[in-house]
């Protein structure tokens, strides 16, 4: 099995506070830290385990500046085979239909078996790249993978579905598969572990060596673009349920419903 | 005529919430836009789904084919494609859920028409739509702009609108013709999993019911469970109930326990020690139901209820067995 | 002093006595050399280990733990029964060269035992031999008998036969002399030699020609349950007659220590791996430890991980990791055939488990009772080192890492926000935020869980007051400080707390200090004996104690009346960094104020459950929580009112309080929020 992982480098917002720039169209980004997209990092051990079990080979892909280096090295340690990092500045500024023209002249010219994305990324939340590149390809692709079972030719792959369902289906090879979380445990890889890992290959690629007209990059090549960014209105102190018991349970329920989770 | 279109989803001869919550925005763009909303209903056999919808939108289109009796990525994407480069409506709404999610990205890719996912909000700008998604966190909202594309996608996050519709029309029923010709084998169905009920994972429930401390004792989990069960939800809890066996060690959210991301997460008499908020902070929604004004856990909950568990329970299922 | 040169003289079966004599001395010396050379293969295959240096600390030590061995009486019975054993070998080693110089016709002792020394030495070896008897008499009574829980998994059929032929040993030759008293016609033995007496008075009345025959016999069967015994120690757990002494002298010097990842190694990325995986990964020293363990148990006796039922019992790890090295090195060359297709066991995985090992707070307590100072911590945490590296750890662990690694704290918060604790703790002075170049006369070196955890903050805000109200010229780091890195280095991160290390240490290099003050009695361990040079790190205890001590702060407040106040020593204060009294210092000059020690304090403090693993992996079969257990041991005491001067220690407590629920009985308060609160 030969498989490609497409990872993002994303930043930890969860707890941070968030600016916006000057251009009003993008966050500042100095004091947040960065690291590997959650999704991504269970589509990385994803692929290893399969490699573990099945033999073959995983290359893990990724867009970006030098300052994704360090994720692609803790892939490498997570034991990936080898890393590929686009980094052009003419990348930059594109959507998921950019980014995925981009992997895919990147890509095409490469065998492969399995290729994983992360359902989403942290940061934007698209959840695009994944099923465009299936397309791209002209591959069968399955999103939300909880699980993957390996067979001649083909997969099985369980689907989450809303409201604790799932769903089975048979997928052919070479396929496309979003990693939902939770389809494993990915590893910790050691600080110790992280520096064995610097002897493998990573290799950087410009817009040059890509089989890609520049106008399909980036910003030109983007379907969609962000018009603004703004903070909506702070609601999360919590917002207190008030009157007697009956009103009190009577509202509760109104927000399940509202939430979809109660019918 | 550039319509908007709002593809109806259904699992098992149900339509699901969300369709309605579009329809409903969809009949106001449409507005907007100086147009109509019809509905698109995919399916082996269309017409349960086509009367449940009729009499909220003045159209539907639908094709019926074999291979669409049970959702398939291929099949939804090829069914699609087909009829909306024939319909070639302005603005096709889909749900941004475990299906839409999957083909609406393909679709965009194979028409080389935009894309904006996961969209809380839709709005007409100066006759261009425009779209609001939130990012980072969910902390900030991004307009999204379509390039002013003649036709673009929207996938739409469950609960961002209401679903309460008054009925207004009666559709006009459109065929289109399958085009599904040959049998696709790139990718096939196999099975519905049915949400497990014995060995509940909580990490993958939608609704939690969490009790901690304030619980009080291993006999009055049978009433939170009755509740639960009513609720559709899981139970979970907090370190001590599991630290006193009132629970199995599976069904703790926790530094030391599990991470869970339900859509809502009730915490009942939890007080929200940073061991505990670490393992369900990521929940979309937390309600939290405490004795204690002061408890910490106020501080993550969106809603909060300063009250008795066990007066708040009784409640609910009263509400619940009477609807 | 009576002799057996006759004896050697004497031909058995045509062969002159001192002929089988020699024979027997060489055949058991012989014997005892190949054991002990196969037992220093064993040693030698450990990794290097420096333990030569602070000679004169070693010597004295050495007096005071191997020679008056103090440690001894902490179990009272046991303790004097070995001190009577162990003494009695000293006085009758001299004997014993001598009765085996006697065979060989070796008079090298004749000069020292015919001078005043022999008369004295006589009386002495007598009693002693009585008093041995007696101990060993003793020893197999309290074990049979009393059989208390820490020999369980020990040897005891191997206390009995080594108690056997200590007694055999004993009443051979006091047999030996009655008899040679009796036959010499010198009559019966002087009054004042008990034993030899008691002999005499025993044999009184035999004939000349069987007592000369007794006199054979008892000689030569004492020296054959001498070579005997001499090739039985180091088969079993009798070996540490002879490693104890040397594996005291050889002890850790630097308490709160941990080893580094392979000593005599600057740079730790320059290793094949880190951690301990096999036997051979642990050091000489530890496997020395290994060899020495006495099986007497006190160690687990005192564990409180072994006290709730988690499946770690010290002493069971070194006899299991004692049991597959001697599997590993043999003493008798192994029939490889017999193993051959099986897999080997694995050291950590097969012969100690994940669960043992997280399991261990490092509290210490083991390592505090073991009377020949056998190491724990160190191994065990070399051994969670292979764990992270061989990324086995449990997975709850993994956010807490990446946390750290990415964010510098294990709490999952942006690091820019760490001084952000000081808009949550209500009106505190104002707060100087150092930065590279400033001068400030004490850094508080607050750390991550008092910095970001609401439970914990409280007591970083009463710190900042109580330094306020002593006038003293502080500041702290905000985003400059890094997490001290004490939880991933005894998690087994090393790489990460290396990392953490060096980024605090390039950060406090900048900064004109004279002294840090902690929060927690953690990160001041860390920075202390973790952290390389000679940082002046004080806890703030010891920090408060001298200012109350020089008259800076004066609490006048009363306390309410009607509580007992008892005072938990926190591990890393106590039995890692010796600070029990400026606690309890600053406790006496509350006034109003009555307190209690529980029954196990100061060294034998028990531990609240710690600040690592605990908060982030369940051990499973757990019975109790152990915070629970120490709120049990406070009430015992009469508290109602648990003081502790570790952040951890108050999270736990708490908890087990809710948990019980004995809110209405007894209450946590941390040392410096009660102080603050009774000094305006």
């Amino acid at each position: 099995m030969d498989i490609i992982v497409c990872v993002k480098r994303v930043p930890e917002t969860a707890e941070a506070d968030i600016i916006i720039d000057s251009s009003g169209k993008d966050i500042q980004t100095d004091h947040l830290a960065f690291g590997i997209n959650e999704w991504d990092d269970y589509a990385v051990e994803e692929a290893v385990r399969i490699k573990e079990a099945h033999g073959g080979t995983v290359t893990v892909v990724s867009l970006g500046n030098a300052e994704v280096q360090p994720v692609l090295r803790r892939t490498l340690a997570m034991g990936a085979d080898e890393a590929l990092l686009l980094n052009d500045p003419v990348f930059t500024g594109g959507d998921s239909y950019a980014i995925a023209k981009t992997l895919h002249a990147a890509l095409k010219d490469k065998k492969f078996d399995l290729l994983l994305t992360g359902v989403q990324a942290g940061d934007d939340g698209y959840g695009q790249v994944g099923p465009m590149l299936g397309e791209l390809f002209q591959l069968p692709s399955a999103s939300m993978v909880t699980r993957i079972e390996v067979a001649d030719e083909k997969i099985t792959v369980t689907r989450e579905l809303e409201g604790g369902m799932g769903e089975n289906c048979e997928l052919t090879l070479p396929s496309v598969l979003s990693i939902q979380t939770g389809i494993n445990e990915p590893r910790y890889v050691s600080i110790m572990g992280l520096r064995k890992a610097k002897s493998k290959t990573l290799s950087e690629v410009g817009a040059d060596a890509l089989p890609i007209s520049g106008d399909d990059l980036g910003a030109s090549g983007a379907l969609t673009e962000v018009a603004s960014l703004y903070l909506p209105p702070v609601e999360k102190t919590a917002e207190m349920l008030e009157g007697d018991t009956e009103t009190v349970s009577a509202k509760m329920m109104d927000i399940l419903k509202k939430k979809g989770v109660v019918g | 005529m550039s319509q908007v279109c709002v593809l109806v989803e259904h699992r098992q001869g149900e339509i699901q919430e969300i369709s309605y919550e579009m329809i409903g925005k969809g009949r106001q763009l449409a507005e907007a836009l100086g147009t109509e909303c019809y509905a698109i209903v995919l399916g082996a056999d269309a017409r349960g789904i086509i009367e449940k919808v009729a009499s909220y939108v003045p159209g539907v289109y639908s094709i019926e084919d074999p291979q669409l009796a049970e959702y398939n990525a291929p099949a939804y994407q090829a069914a699609m494609s087909a009829l909306i480069q024939e319909k070639r409506p302005q603005l096709v709404l889909i749900g941004h859920t475990a299906s839409g999610m999957e083909f609406a990205p393909r679709l965009s890719a194979e028409l080389r028409w935009p894309l904006a996912s996961d969209c809380i909000d839709l709005a007409v700008n100066e006759g261009c739509v425009e779209a609001t998604r939130k990012m980072y966190s969910d902390k900030v909202n991004a307009r999204i702009d379509f390039k002013a594309a003649p036709h673009c996608l929207a996938t739409i996050r469950a609960g961002s609108f209401s679903s309460e519709l008054a009925p207004a029309h009666t559709a006009e029923v459109i065929t289109v013709a399958s085009p599904l010709t040959t049998e696709i084998s790139a990718r096939r169905f196999v099975r519905l999993l049915a949400s497990e009920v014995g060995d509940v994972d909580i990490t993958q429930a939608d609704l939690l019911l969490s009790v901690g401390r304030g619980l009080g004792g291993p006999e009055y989990l049978p009433e939170v469970e009755a509740l639960a069960k009513q609720l559709g939800a899981a139970v979970s809890c907090s370190r001590p109930v599991v630290d006193k066996n009132w629970l199995p060690k599976e069904r703790q959210v926790g530094t030391s326990g599990k991470k869970v991301k339900p859509k809502v997460y009730i915490a009942l008499g939890i007080s929200g020690a940073f061991q505990h908020v670490a393992g369900m902070k990521n929940a979309g929604t937390i309600i939290a139901i405490n004795k204690d004004p002061k408890a910490p856990i106020f501080g993550i909950a969106d809603y909060g209820i300063v009250g008795d568990m066990f007066e708040i329970m009784p409640a609910l299922s009263k509400i619940l067995t009477s609807a | 002093m009576l002799s057996a040169y006759h004896l050697a003289s004497t031909t058995y079966w045509g062969i002159p006595g001192f002929c089988i004599a020699w024979l027997l001395f060489l055949t058991a010396v012989g014997l005892f050399g190949m054991l002990i050379w196969r037992r220093y293969l064993l040693i030698r295959a450990g990794q290097p280990d420096p333990r030569f240096h602070d000679i004169p600390k070693r010597v004295k030590d050495l007096i005071v733990y191997g020679l008056v061995q103090k440690r001894q009486p902490r179990y009272l019975v046991s303790g004097a029964i070995h001190l009577m054993i162990f003494w009695g070998f000293v006085v009758l080693s001299i004997r014993t060269i001598d009765l085996v110089t006697q065979g060989l016709q070796l008079p090298v002792m004749v000069p020292l035992l015919s001078s005043g020394f022999g008369t004295l030495y006589e009386i002495a070896k007598d009693l002693f031999e009585l008093l041995v008897l007696v101990a060993c008499v003793g020893a197999a009574f309290y074990r049979a008998i009393r059989r208390p829980d820490r020999y369980q998994g020990s040897h005891s059929m191997d206390a009995y036969l080594i108690l056997s032929m200590i007694s055999a040993l004993m009443v051979t030759d006091i047999l030996f002399e009655g008899s040679v008293y009796l036959a010499d016609g010198a009559g019966p033995s002087p009054a004042w030699l008990p034993a030899a007496g008691l002999a005499g008075a025993l044999l009184s009345g035999m004939e000349t020609s069987s007592l000369l025959t007794l006199q054979g016999v008892t000689y030569w069967v004492h020296l054959v349950i001498l070579y005997v015994f001499l090739n039985l120690l180091p088969l079993g757990k009798h070996f540490h007659v002879i490693t104890a002494l040397p594996n005291v002298f050889l002890k850790k010097t630097q308490k709160g220590s941990l080893k580094p990842a392979r000593w005599g190694v600057e740079d730790f990325e320059t290793l094949e791996s880190l951690g301990a995986e096999k036997l051979e990964d642990l050091t000489w020293k530890h496997l020395l430890d290994l060899v020495t363990c006495t099986e007497c148990g006190r160690c687990s006796d005192n564990c409180p991980a072994h006290a709730v039922g988690r499946p770690l019992s010290p002493k069971m790890l070194t006899l299991h990791l004692r049991a597959h090295a001697y599997d590993r090195y043999p003493v008798l060359p192994s029939d490889k055939n017999s193993s051959e297709g099986k897999e080997p066991p694995k050291m950590v995985g097969d012969i100690v488990t994940p669960d043992e090992l997280w399991s261990c707070t490092t509290c210490g307590a083991c390592e505090e009772e073991c009377p020949v100072f056998i190491e724990y911590i160190d191994k065990i945490v070399d051994m969670r080192r292979h764990l992270i590296e061989s990324a086995q750890n449990p997975n709850t662990f993994n956010p807490v890492l990446m946390s750290l690694e990415r964010n510098f704290n294990p709490l999952g918060k942006p690091n820019v926000k760490r001084a952000d604790w000081l808009n949550e703790v209500g009106e505190i002075p104002p707060v100087k935020r150092l930065k590279a170049g400033d001068t400030v006369d004490v850094l508080y070196f607050v750390d991550s869980f008092p910095s970001f955890d609401p439970g914990f903050q409280p007591i970083a805000g009463s710190l900042v007051r109580g330094l306020a109200a002593a006038g003293v010229d502080f500041g702290i780091l905000g985003p400059l400080e890094k997490d001290s890195g004490h939880q991933v280095r005894r998690m087994g991160e090393e790489g990460l707390f290396q990392l953490l290390m060096e980024e605090n240490m390039e950060t406090l290099e900048q900064i004109n200090f004279n002294r840090i003050v902690t929060t927690d009695p953690h990160a001041f361990n860390t920075l202390k004996n973790d952290y390389p040079g000679t940082l002046k790190v004080v806890h703030y205890s010891e920090f408060f104690w001298e200012l109350l001590q020089a008259g800076h702060l004066k609490p006048i407040k009363a306390v309410a009346s009607g509580d007992v106040y008892t005072y938990h020593d926190p591990c890393y204060l106590g039995r890692h960094n010796g600070i029990y009294d400026s606690p309890r210092g600053i406790l006496s000059v509350i006034p109003g104020i009555t307190s209690v020690d529980m029954a196990r304090c100061r060294d034998r403090s028990f531990c609240c459950g710690g600040a690592d693993i605990t908060l982030w992996h369940e051990i499973p079969n757990e019975k109790r929580r152990m915070a629970s257990m120490r709120v049990e041991m406070a009430m015992a005491a009469g508290a109602t009112v648990l003081v502790t001067a570790c952040p951890f220690c108050q999270l736990h407590f708490e908890d087990a309080i809710k948990t019980d629920g004995l809110e209405d009985r007894i209450r946590v308060v941390d040392l410096m929020t009660l102080l603050v609160s009774t000094l305006s």
